[in-house]
């Protein structure tokens, strides 16, 4: 099938001398079956191609400071916490402001606008508040949102020049905090227990 | 004299690029195959994974410890059990460590199950993160847990196993979104 068709065989010389009643035929080009080899290669191309995954697991990168019980003292104006509610509700305030919400989507957009105020810009510190009770798999998407907002605020603080000229590199400053029973009672997850959530 | 017509009854395609074709990918597939390690092959449960934008970093391949948490479910939603497996991907260094552990001595698997999750399976937990950074220093952790594991738990695992023992940065094994 797959061997080509009389590609190899040479057009006939004219014989000399006498003239047989049979014509001897040289053999010169062969002709090979192709086709069980072409049924293996197809077999074990579709047996390679069904099994192969193309998409294979990724990892997000996470460092936390070496001790946990270290007290750091910051401005109240530098710091926005992210607070998470075990029923997945996310809030989030600036010092001791009062806690807003926000939703996931709207996470990114959020700390893009506060890392680049003017006045806080490149000092503003990122502290993820999260209830025992909220879901492994929404702290990752949070996580995912705020290293995405990331690009821009690293963008927009590269353009910029220092005192001395230089551009200024983005200095990130994040944590997970503790989740104190504090954190609860201010965005309410204490009385949300009292309301007979399962 | 009127022409013979020869009646058509085979054709003959040349078939020469397709198999070339078929050659080239056959051997693409074979070379980027990657087949299942050991551990995925003893691994029974299934980890749904968070899911997060597309990047670029992949699970290194070498040096690498995994702490699984696995999860079960009844029919609806609510979680029933959670449990810790480790694995150890270099081989050296894994008969190393569980050498030096009495339940898993003489085991060939790569994949252990440390336990249910409690104070007990956290310190084996402990235990084990500890001898694997003492056999191999240059090793690296990942933490592969299931998505609707509630936090807690990883904020245990963060404080009482990977800060315990310094292994302060390590990775959480992710899916790509729409993956």
């Amino acid at each position: 099938m797959a061997g080509g068709s009389g590609g190899m065989s040479l057009p006939e010389r004219a014989k000399r001398g006498k003239i047989s009643k049979r014509k001897k035929k040289k053999r010169i080009g062969f002709h090979l079956d192709m086709t069980p080899l072409v049924d293996i290669t197809f077999l074990l191309l579709t047996f390679f191609m069904f099994t192969t995954t193309m998409a294979a697991p990724q990892v997000m990168e996470m460092s936390i400071p070496p001790e946990l019980l270290l007290n750091v003292e910051v401005k109240e104006s530098e710091l926005m916490t992210i607070t998470v509610r075990g029923d997945g509700k996310i809030f989030w305030n600036i010092g001791t402001d009062e806690p807003e919400v926000v939703e996931l989507k709207k996470l990114r957009e959020l700390a893009e606008r506060e890392n680049l105020k003017p006045t806080v810009r490149n000092k503003l510190i990122t502290s993820l508040k999260v209830s025992p009770e909220a879901s492994y798999g929404l702290v990752v998407n949070i996580l995912d949102e705020l290293n995405l907002a990331e690009v821009k605020i690293t963008e927009v603080i590269g353009t910029e020049k220092d005192e001395e000229g230089n551009p200024m590199k983005r200095k990130r400053k994040f944590t997970l905090a503790n989740f104190t029973p504090d954190d609860a009672k201010l965005i309410g997850e204490d009385t949300l227990k009292l309301g007979g959530r399962k | 004299m009127p022409k013979v017509k020869k009646k058509r009854i085979s054709f003959v395609i040349d078939m020469t690029p397709l198999v070339d074709i078929t050659f080239l990918l056959l051997t693409f597939f074979m070379f980027t195959a990657k087949f299942k390690t050991e551990a995925e092959s003893e691994q029974k449960f299934f980890i749904q994974r968070p899911q997060v934008t597309a990047d670029t970093s992949k699970l290194p391949e070498r040096d690498l410890a995994i702490i699984k948490v696995a999860i079960e479910t009844d029919s609806v939603t609510n979680i029933t059990d959670t449990t810790m497996y480790y694995e150890i991907v270099n081989e050296i260094d894994r008969a190393t460590v569980w050498a030096q552990v009495k339940d898993f001595a003489r085991t060939e698997k790569a994949l252990m199950r440390v336990g249910t999750i409690d104070s007990n399976s956290l310190n084996m937990m402990s235990h084990l993160v500890k001898n694997t950074i003492l056999t191999n220093p240059k090793t690296r952790f990942a933490i592969d847990a299931d998505k609707r594991l509630q936090y807690k738990w990883i904020w245990t695992i963060m404080n009482d196993v990977m800060r315990k023992n310094r292994a302060t940065v390590f990775n959480f094994v992710t899916q790509k979104k729409g993956a």
